[in-house]
């Protein structure tokens, strides 16, 4: 779900660097980009279950 | 540098940046290969490296919406980093198919690195950056590249939807959570 709500993000701040003022973008580009950080070091840390 | 060949220059790697999302769904379609929590942290980089040339397309070029491309772009290089390490064991099969001998994020690390040093050379040509000149006209050709990435990252909203649901994302996901009903 963390995913999804991340492109939802990119895809708002790419509409809102093509339609909306540059101030707005680039306010929602840091916020997108600090979520992006956030999401990585959380997995980063945490246990990976994976298969193989 | 002028300003419309920046632009133009801009609209190029808008494309570039398409055609690496265009690429990554495609396999995970054609190979029935979904996508890790790695993996979408990558191509959600590669789709917010397009916001920085998206500004210079519609306000002009200026040297922070390159550097905007540069902090996404670093940031990429270091996600796609953290997988490899992951995968750097001898006999470590690596996440999904390999493609052309390498794996998805041993390519978007190469692809972030090619990125800084494109925005690195295009950050040399100051004369794009002159004060006083008008901005250069949107053409086709860059308004088309904007809305390929959009289009691209829209796609990418379903399709993860589609893989993850409404819960976290699972590690080493085998099957899309909102098509398995009765799995």
């Amino acid at each position: 779900m963390e995913f999804t709500l991340l492109f939802l993000a990119v895809a708002v701040v790419l509409l809102a660097a093509w339609y909306g003022s540059r101030t707005l973008a680039l306010g929602l580009f840091a916020a997108t980009l600090i979520a992006c950080v956030a999401t990585y070091l959380y997995h980063a840390s945490a246990v990976l279950n994976l298969s193989f | 540098m002028a300003p419309a060949l920046a632009v133009t220059l801009n609209a190029l790697g808008l494309y570039a940046i398409a055609l690496v999302l265009a690429i990554a769904f495609g396999a995970q379609l054609i190979l029935h290969e979904l996508p890790c929590p790695l993996c979408l942290l990558q191509r959600i980089q590669f789709a917010l490296l397009a916001v920085g040339p998206v500004l210079n397309v519609r306000f002009g070029p200026r040297p922070s919406h390159y550097a905007l491309s540069l902090l996404v772009a670093t940031a990429g290089a270091a996600f796609a980093m953290r997988q490899i390490l992951l995968h750097i064991m001898p006999g470590d099969p690596g996440y999904g198919s390999a493609l052309l001998g390498y794996h998805y994020y041993s390519w978007a690390f190469i692809g972030f690195a090619v990125a800084i040093l494109a925005l690195a050379a295009m950050l040399l040509f100051d004369r794009q950056f002159a004060a006083g000149k008008p901005l250069p006209q949107i053409g086709a050709f860059a308004r088309a590249a904007v809305w390929l990435v959009i289009a691209l990252t829209a796609l990418n909203v379903v399709a993860t939807l589609l893989e993850c649901g409404f819960a976290a994302c699972p590690d080493d996901p085998k099957h899309y959570e909102l098509l398995s009903f009765g799995q």
